[in-house]
């Protein structure tokens, strides 16, 4: 029976975020064949989320750039492209993806394929941050945004870096109130971002926009400031806030109390590379990028013949970092495919919005001292419910190695594969806030998929 | 339960489904753990260490603390769009 789940495709594309869409409309409108899976209920990736038909959707503002966003999914809808939702890619090996859809094992067949899977929220551990009503500041947004939920009544919004901003106008927008926004780099060095929204039309007017709602939210962003723990009986009730030096180091001394029944916690976004990775593509640590990224050379080719990789798995850099380095890719495919050239414009544009965003990055690096955040009996890997305690305790024993903190405390084997833990561990469990992030684990299944899944996988 | 929704008409269905045995209404396109969010159940999961109540934390598929029980099989609650007449018990150890 497993024979019937097989579809062939010129191109298979992994995500439909923005630079999933932008590739397989070119691809789809130069006559190419283009499958695209995409785990998501909905096109659009994590920035353009779409509300379930129906649902009310007045209230949410959406900064100018949105716009783009709207006409390429109405473009990628309106195109021959097959998007398959709700498809849980959970292995791969170049030219097959295999992935699990409404309960049933699937394989796509394809030359080639981009992987465009994104990012998710970096998260940093402090006490109180397992109790329910703390949330990444994303989920926050793919709460308002993508369902019509709103979160909470009082909320604190803490973290790092441009995606702070698009959470508290969607908090506001939903009629909750910010009661603090905390940046914890100082505004110092948030100027060093200046040069890059200053030298692109855009992200200057997305900046003055955002600037001008959270006037109009009366929310003041406080620089140099962060969440110390939260409280609660059952949830959130209440947030300890205070300053941070120019490392990230809380300043115990000027704690105080807020209350609040809901928390956005953003540091920052790490590149989705576990797909790429199981494809056997290289990859490089570019901490001001996110992390560990995929290397790609000028036309977005990975280190495996056959693999393209797009957006944010390359490094952080947003939406049109995205969508230019999709349409790229897909004029890299075309060449091959019918031997059109690439017009020039297509890599100018690319390498000019990847430049843009590095620029603005650099100001959001991530602050090691907010490694100091976390208390011994404050939970760092949240599957396994491994301590601070315990984890130093592993790295004491058995040494400070990823492989042996692992080993030891079990922190980082649970089924998010250190995706929440992983970029902290290290330096938490060793006590020294500077260590890098783990290299993500390419292991399969790349998602939870059900045994049946894995057993009746079409062999390809 | 519309005091936590955005305002305005849903032109949605209602699903109802059974949430620890109580029923939870939901409209048509919610996962289960923003239907449950919206019905004021944040807590979807207990951790194995102390059954500490654990929540939605990315809500994008990442994390695997909104474990849930639907009709037997284990899920993620942010990634499972509900179902009329749904099963959903609260998930433990991931
Ligand atoms: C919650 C959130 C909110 C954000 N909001 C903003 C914002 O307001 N403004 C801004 O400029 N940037 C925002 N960003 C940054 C955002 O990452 C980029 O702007 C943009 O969405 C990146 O596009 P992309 O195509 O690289 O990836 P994404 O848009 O992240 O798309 C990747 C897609 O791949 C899918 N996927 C990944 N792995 C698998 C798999 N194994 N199987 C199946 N599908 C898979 C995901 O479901 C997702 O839909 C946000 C990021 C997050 C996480
Ligand atoms: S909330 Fe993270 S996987 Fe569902």
């Amino acid at each position: 029976m497993s024979g019937e789940r097989i579809v062939d495709a010129d191109v298979g594309v992994l995500g439909a975020g923005p630079g999933g869409m932008a590739a397989a409309k070119a691809l789809a409108a130069a006559g190419l064949c283009v499958v695209v899976l995409d785990e998501g209920h909905r096109a659009g990736g994590q920035i353009f989320r779409q509300l379930p038909p129906g649902a009310p959707h007045a209230a949410i503002a959406e900064p100018p750039s949105h716009a783009h966003g709207h006409a390429l999914i109405d473009g990628f809808g309106a195109s021959k492209v097959e998007l398959r939702s709700g498809a849980s890619v959970w292995d791969a090996k170049p030219g097959r993806l295999w992935f699990e859809q409404d309960g049933a094992s699937w394989l796509l067949r394809c030359k080639h394929i981009v992987l465009a899977p994104g990012a998710y929220d970096r998260c940093i551990p402090f006490p109180g941050w397992t109790l329910p009503g703390v949330l990444t500041a994303g989920a926050l947004q793919v709460m308002v945004r993508g369902f019509g939920v709103v979160p909470g009544k009082r909320a604190l919004v803490v973290g790092s870096g441009p995606l702070l901003l698009p959470t508290v106008t969607a908090l506001a927008s939903a009629g909750v109130e910010v009661v603090a926004a905390l940046e914890a780099s100082s505004r110092w060095r948030a100027l060093r971002a200046l040069p890059g929204v200053l030298g692109n039309g855009a992200r200057l007017r997305e900046a003055l926009w955002y600037g001008r709602k959270l006037l109009t939210a009366g929310v003041k962003l406080q620089w140099g400031w962060t969440v110390f723990g939260v409280e609660g009986d059952g949830r959130v009730q209440r947030a300890t806030i205070g300053k941070v030096d120019a490392d990230g180091r809380p300043r115990r001394e000027t704690a105080r109390t807020i209350e609040v029944d809901v928390v956005g916690a953003g540091f920052g976004l790490v590149p989705s590379i576990e797909a790429g990775l199981l494809l056997g593509c290289a990859s490089r640590l570019l901490p001001a990028r996110g992390g560990h990224c995929l290397v790609v050379d000028a036309e977005q080719r990975t280190s495996v013949a056959g693999v393209y990789a797009v957006g944010e798995a390359c490094g952080i850099g947003g939406a049109e970092v995205a969508m230019a380095e999709g349409e790229l890719a897909a004029a890299a495919i075309v060449r091959l495919a019918r031997g059109a050239p690439i017009a020039a414009g297509i890599a100018r544009k690319a390498a000019r919005e990847r430049k843009a965003a590095d620029a603005l990055l650099r100001a959001f690096a991530p602050l090691p001292g907010l490694h100091e955040l976390a208390q011994p009996e404050t939970i760092v890997c949240r599957c396994e419910d491994v301590t601070l305690a315990r984890a130093k305790a592993a790295a004491a024993l058995h040494g400070g190695s990823h492989r042996a903190i692992k080993i030891g405390c079990r922190a980082g084997m649970g089924p998010c594969q250190a995706r929440i833990c992983g970029p902290s561990l290290q330096a938490l469990a060793c006590g020294r806030p500077e260590l890098p992030m783990d290299l993500p684990v390419a292991q399969t299944p790349l998602k939870a998929v059900r045994s049946e899944t894995i057993l009746n996988a079409p062999e390809g | 339960m519309s005091a936590s929704r955005l305002p305005g008409a849903d032109a949605r269905p209602v699903v109802a489904f059974s949430f620890e045995g109580q029923r939870v209404e939901a409209r048509a396109g919610d996962t289960v753990a923003m239907a449950l969010w919206a019905a004021g159940q944040p807590a979807l999961r207990a951790s194995s260490r102390d059954g500490a109540p654990r929540g939605v934390l990315c809500n994008m598929g990442i994390c695997y603390e909104c474990l849930v029980v639907v009709d037997g099989d284990t899920v993620r609650g942010c990634m499972q769009v509900v179902r009329e007449g749904m099963d959903v018990r609260r998930g433990g150890k991931p």
